[in-house]
């Protein structure tokens, strides 16, 4: 995580002199907004992963969790899409599964499935900026925010990032003030994003810490999320990464909560 | 002894005072450069106000405390109650509820930069903070659905929007009584900061945010740090009044009775110079200023000033006789110097004796109190004699008592008289008196109470004792303790087997329920069962199950998709049942801690208690709609474990950790107590041993107390405990120099009697009274001690002069209550008079201390001039019978009663500081003694003896 870090900061520092430069040729700060938001939500039409979860507190204790994530767009406009989740450890929340349903223009609808308690929860739309399962990611950083929540503006160029800097439309419902985001100039891939509280302080910080080319696309295989307060700090690894499978729309239905559709998850 | 013969005995002065006398000009310089010298090093000073400083920091109860502190995230905290007595609804107003909103957004910024590590900010802790604005509320929203919603995200604008936020409050048994009070009129906000030594700081700056709003409401703030970190701070202050105060007062009165300024002003000199080369010593050997060691000046002043009184009483008496200061002086000291030297070294003795107990701040503050005293000593035998040099004797014209002038002190000096006449007429009735006296004192000390509160340190009109009363009365409490629960550590091979069992019920029934879905699993369940049995060596049930799972990895691999989904039933089979082994998600534990939650109401004092089995019950019932009858614990770890994952997907999802750590191995609950009595958490801590004992848990489990509320009940045992050893000590230190003092076992015991009566009335009228025996009270015994026998060595020492000079104690007792019973009046006058200024303050301690230096005088001179001469009217022919002018080993009974002694106490300070126990110490003690007692008896018998004994009473009897 530092060197990385430690990249971004010293590309910052040395290309915010030539910033002027570059920003000429630079894309809409709203284009690169939705480049970005494809690039880490949308690609394919498709796609499936299986996630180790690691949240690692201030004590450096350990927790883990695995689930498999299958994901099915529901149209060529990165609008409306589906997510259906399925944890397989610890033993205690196998097969709870955590499902969206992302809109655009409406709120998105979340529901989690309690397997021991019989109990689909329906989770709602305030909350979506709660903790996923106790990690440090939020519920909407699983499957995304909806870009148009915010107005965007590009701050920065560097020779590797774009710098934009993200404000709520509407403050109420979310902590934070606003947030920044380094999206890589090629990939368009959010290398870091960071959120600020009303004082301006750092508050919450991801980060992409290792991104590989799966069926030729970019592809984040390793995020960590960290609470700058708490100091907690969950990281998520991708594994067994596919594009472009072809998952029957019904599966994503409250039905399939309660018997998970096993030949998709493997 | 005449005043002629004053000049030819000057050789008999010791050789301090006579050089010091000889030199004052050195004697002064040399005072003078040490004084610099000392004061030096007081700006070095460094302030510690944590009574937790009481317990050394590697005692077991601190280091466990501090480990769960930081395993379980917990902190100090400040609380901040808010009551609005004006409006019906109490604090729920937009208005109140507006400024509490603020209130929180402002201390969310009091934060500081570290200074010992700049990337850090050191204050209040806004992650933790408990306030409307920072809690999530868990809200029904249909079934299985739940919401979590910060309690009051902004300021309601309306009247219903304020009594929402309270009824939401009031729901949530979380919050109930802990954040919203019961009666749905108050709130409280609860402020945990990084170290508890901030929390004066925060208090401060909370008070100055309270100023600028102009609400009906009142704002109470509270809690333990905050009593603590203030009472240090105002100790301080205090200390600058207080003790220049009594000096003040100590100053005046001496004035009048010795009318001379330059003379007085000497006195009030040792006392200070006193004090700088303590205080200067102590901060110069990096010893911090703590609550005990603050309190050094306060104790070393009266006690710095008593010789001095002596001194100057006596000059007084002479100084018309011969109008020469250096022959009054040198006069004066002959005859004060061995009584001075006593009562100095016994005050030593009795403060050194505190190093016996095993608390640190106690120990430095008996050490330097006891330095300080024994400068005071040095002072007066050789800073006085000087000082007394530089006055004129021109100037001392009009000093002292004229020969046959009885104006002035006319009446002191007629009462005492008659004071004397009646102890030699009336003795068998004071002594039956005394009896009585030591009866009741015995009866009262079976009454007395042990037990402090630091916020009980401060007077009933102060800010945080009134913020105490009003918040206990509306919350569960604001003193917090923390009970940790851990299972008790088993045999592995029994739970390994316990285990093993487990996991093939388990297996059989995934067999049952999936056979149809997945046919493969019944013969693969086959092979599971027989690894199962292959492992029941395995070294821990965790080592069984990660081999288990290495055994189906292999079969994973290259298995078809319905064998792989059939050991992925299997898989979890087995790891459901190793969910047992996580204590705190077994239903079984829950229930049980919720069980004894409810009984634990029943002990009164705990308001309210906190712990995950209340997070499981609210959140299983919001599952369910809100219905009541699922306000309990799930019948599977499973669904525990799901509620609890539920429970986390909120703003905090690490608030959890704060009752459980993440492998549920440990479990805190959180109690609340309306009072911080140590005797109320001891009942508490009584009521849970009895619990545990009593109501076996389903799997052992251990529990161990920590939390500040505990801390102090700790150290509460040391101190008396530690107290009660240190008094024994210096009573046996004092009883066996008194014994060597006057060379007599029996005198020794004469001596003892005034104190003895004077602790014993003391503490008996503390038991009597029903005043809590708290850390100022025990710390005062050994003050007792020291002060207490200073009379009785003056007098006794006096009247065995006199009664040598007059033969007879009819006589002699009639000098007595001249000039020494005149100066020991004067010095029960001076010093209990002038520490009178210590009921002013608004600290406890600090009243305490005052009137128990006033009684302590006052009943010890009371008990010295009536006791002690009506006692030696009694036993005269004992008493005075013969006095060897021999060594001390021809005395048997001295020599005896002294080995005695001294063996007590080397096995008392080998106990302490070579750490040997008692049952060891005791036989050698046993053994040594009867050896010595030989040795002294044939010693006293041995020739040496036998001879010059028969001249000694000769020569006696001649003059």
């Amino acid at each position: 995580m530092k060197p990385i870090v430690l990249v971004i900061a010293t590309v910052t520092l040395m290309f915010s002199v030539t910033f002027a430069a570059f920003s000429q040729d630079a894309p809409s700060a709203d284009e690169i907004v939705a480049k970005a938001n494809h690039a880490a939500y949308y690609q394919g039409k498709s796609g499936r992963a299986d996630v180790k979860m690691t949240i690692t507190d201030s004590q450096n204790r350990t927790r883990e969790r695995e689930f498999t994530i299958l994901r099915k767009n529901m149209d060529e406009k990165d609008q409306e899409q589906r997510f259906f989740v399925y944890f397989n450890s610890p033993a205690d929340v196998r097969k709870m599964v955590f499902m969206v349903w992302k809109h655009i223009g409406q709120d998105d609808d979340r529901w989690l499935y309690l397997p021991d308690l019989d109990l689909v929860k329906r989770i709602a739309a305030s909350d979506k900026r709660t903790s996923f399962v106790g990690s440090t990611f939020f519920y909407e950083d699983v499957s995304g925010r909806n870009p148009a929540l915010d107005t965007h503006e590009l701050v920065e160029t560097t020779d590797v990032y774009y710098v934009l800097k993200s404000t709520p439309k509407d403050a109420k419902g979310v902590e934070f003030a606003y947030y920044k985001t380094w999206i890589h100039k090629e990939t368009f891939i959010p290398v870091q994003t960071m959120y600020y509280d009303e004082s301006g302080k750092e508050y919450r910080k991801y980060t992409a810490l290792a991104v590989e080319p799966v069926d030729g696309i970019q592809t984040v295989v390793k995020g960590q999320m960290e609470d700058l307060r708490s100091g907690t700090t969950t990281v998520n690894e991708y594994a067994n990464v596919k594009y472009n499978l072809d998952f029957p729309d019904d599966i994503f239905s409250e039905r399939y909560l309660r018997k998970p559709p096993r030949e998709y998850l493997r | 002894m005449s005043s002629q013969s004053t000049n030819n005995d000057a050789s008999k002065n010791n050789p301090m005072v006579l050089f010091s006398v000889e030199h004052p000009k050195l004697v002064m310089l040399i005072v003078g450069v040490l004084t610099v010298l000392f004061a030096a090093m007081i700006p070095m000073v460094k302030v510690d106000t944590d009574p937790e400083n009481m317990l050394s920091h590697d005692e077991p109860v601190r280091v466990f405390h501090n480990a769960m502190k930081e395993e379980f995230a917990m902190r100090d905290m400040v609380v901040v109650g808010v009551v609005n007595d004006a409006d019906p609804d109490g604090v729920f107003n937009p208005d109140t509820l507006t400024h509490v909103y603020e209130l929180t957004q402002f201390a969310k910024t009091l934060q500081w930069p570290d200074p010992d590590d700049p990337s850090k900010t050191k204050g209040v802790v806004e992650i933790d903070i408990l306030a409307p604005s920072t809690v999530d509320d868990i809200e029904q929203a249909g079934l299985g659905s739940v919401r979590f919603e910060w309690l009051m995200s902004e300021p309601p604008k309306t009247k219903e929007d304020a009594l929402r936020v309270r009824d939401r409050a009031l729901q949530n048994p979380l919050l109930r009584g802990t954040l919203v009070s019961e009666d749905g009129k108050a709130l409280a906000l609860y402020l945990p900061l990084t170290s508890k030594d901030l929390s004066h700081r925060v208090y401060v700056e909370l008070q100055k945010k309270i100023a600028e709003f102009n609400g009906a409401e009142q704002y109470h703030i509270t809690g333990l740090p905050v009593a603590e970190d203030t009472f240090g701070y105002e100790m301080f202050i205090q200390m600058a009044i207080s003790a220049p105060a009594a000096m003040l007062i100590i100053f005046l009165l001496m004035l009048y009775f010795f009318r001379k300024l330059t003379l007085v002003v000497s006195p009030m000199l040792v006392a200070m110079i006193s004090v700088i080369w303590t205080m200067g010593l102590m901060i110069g050997t990096g010893n911090t200023v703590h609550i005990m060691s603050s309190m050094i000046p306060i104790f070393i002043m009266p006690i710095a000033v008593l010789d001095s009184i002596h001194i100057l009483s006596d000059f007084f008496e002479q100084y018309q006789k011969t109008k020469n200061r250096k022959q009054t002086v040198l006069y004066v000291m002959r005859h004060l110097f061995t009584p001075m030297l006593y009562t100095s070294l016994t005050t030593v003795a009795g403060f050194a004796s505190l190093a016996l107990a095993e608390i640190p701040p106690v120990q430095v503050f008996g050490l330097f109190v006891a330095f300080g005293v024994a400068a005071a000593w040095v002072l007066t035998v050789t800073f006085i004699p000087a000082f007394t040099m530089f006055i004129s004797d021109e100037s001392l014209e009009k000093f002292g008592k004229r020969t046959g002038e009885h104006v002035s002190h006319g009446r002191l000096e007629a009462w005492l008289y008659s004071v004397g006449e009646f102890t030699y007429r009336r003795a068998g009735l004071i002594a039956g008196a005394s009896l009585l006296v030591v009866a009741i004192s015995v009866w009262g000390m079976t009454k007395i109470q042990i037990n402090d509160n630091p916020v009980r340190w401060f007077a009933p009109s102060h800010p945080i004792r009134i913020a105490d009363r009003v918040l206990n009365e509306h919350f569960g409490g604001t003193y917090m303790a923390f009970l940790e629960l851990e299972p008790e550590q088993s045999d592995p091979s029994l739970a390994v087997s316990r285990l093993a069992d487990d996991m093939k019920k388990a297996v059989e029934s995934a067999v049952e329920s999936q056979k149809n879905d997945l046919p493969a699993i019944e013969t693969l369940s086959k092979s599971l069962l027989s690894w199962i049995d292959e492992n029941t060596g395995a070294a821990s049930p965790d080592a069984l199950v990660a081999a288990l799972n290495e055994k189906i990895d292999e079969q994973m691999k290259g298995a078809d998709f319905d064998r792989q989904d059939a050991w992925d039933e299997l898989r979890a089979a087995i790891e459901r049942s190793a969910l047992a082994l996580q204590t705190f998600k077994r239903p079984d534990v829950l229930r049980y801690i919720s069980d004894f939650q409810q009984k634990l109401a029943s002990v009164g004092v705990v308001g309210k208690s906190n712990s995950i089995s209340d997070i499981v019950k609210k959140i299983y019932m919001e599952l369910f709609e809100g219905d009541k009858d699922h306000f309990r614990i799930p019948d599977t770890a499973p669904a525990v474990a799901q509620s609890l994952i539920s429970y986390q997907n909120s703003h905090d999802p690490d608030d959890l950790w704060h009752m459980v750590t993440p492998d549920y191995q440990k479990a805190s609950v959180w109690l609340q107590l309306k009072s911080g009595d140590n005797k109320d958490m001891e009942k508490v801590i009584e009521f849970v041993d009895g619990y545990f004992a009593q109501n076996p848990p389903p799997v052992p489990l251990n529990h161990r107390w920590y939390g500040l509320t505990y801390i102090n009940v700790e150290w509460q045992n040391k101190m008396v405990a530690g107290m009660f050893e240190s008094f024994m000590g210096s009573f046996l230190i004092v009883f066996l120099m008194m014994t060597i003092l006057f060379s007599s076992p029996l005198w020794g015991v004469l001596c003892m009697i005034p104190l003895t009566i004077t602790i014993g009335l003391i503490y008996g009228m503390i038991g009597l009274i029903g005043k809590d025996y708290d850390m100022p009270v025990a710390v005062l015994s050994s003050l007792t001690l020291g002060l207490a026998v200073d009379f009785a060595i003056h007098f006794l020492s006096r009247a065995r002069e006199l009664h040598a000079q007059y033969g007879n104690w009819k006589d002699a007792a009639g000098r007595m209550f001249g000039e020494p019973a005149r100066a020991i009046t004067r010095n029960i006058i001076v010093v209990a008079v002038g520490f009178l200024p210590l009921l002013l303050a608004p600290l406890v301690p600090y009243n305490t201390v005052g009137v128990f230096i006033a009684s302590i005088l006052a009943v010890s001179g009371v008990g010295t001039l009536l006791i002690l001469p009506a006692l030696i009217t009694l036993l005269e022919p004992r008493l005075f019978k013969t006095s060897s002018a021999l060594g001390l080993s021809c005395n048997c009974g001295v020599c005896v009663t002294s080995s005695v002694l001294s063996v007590i106490i080397i096995a008392m300070n080998l106990r302490e500081f070579a750490k040997l126990d008692w049952g060891t110490l005791t036989w050698i003690s046993a053994a040594l003694i009867p050896v010595l007692a030989v040795i002294c008896a044939l010693l006293s018998r041995r020739r040496a003896c036998a001879a010059p004994q028969t001249e000694s009473s000769k020569g006696e009897s001649n003059s």
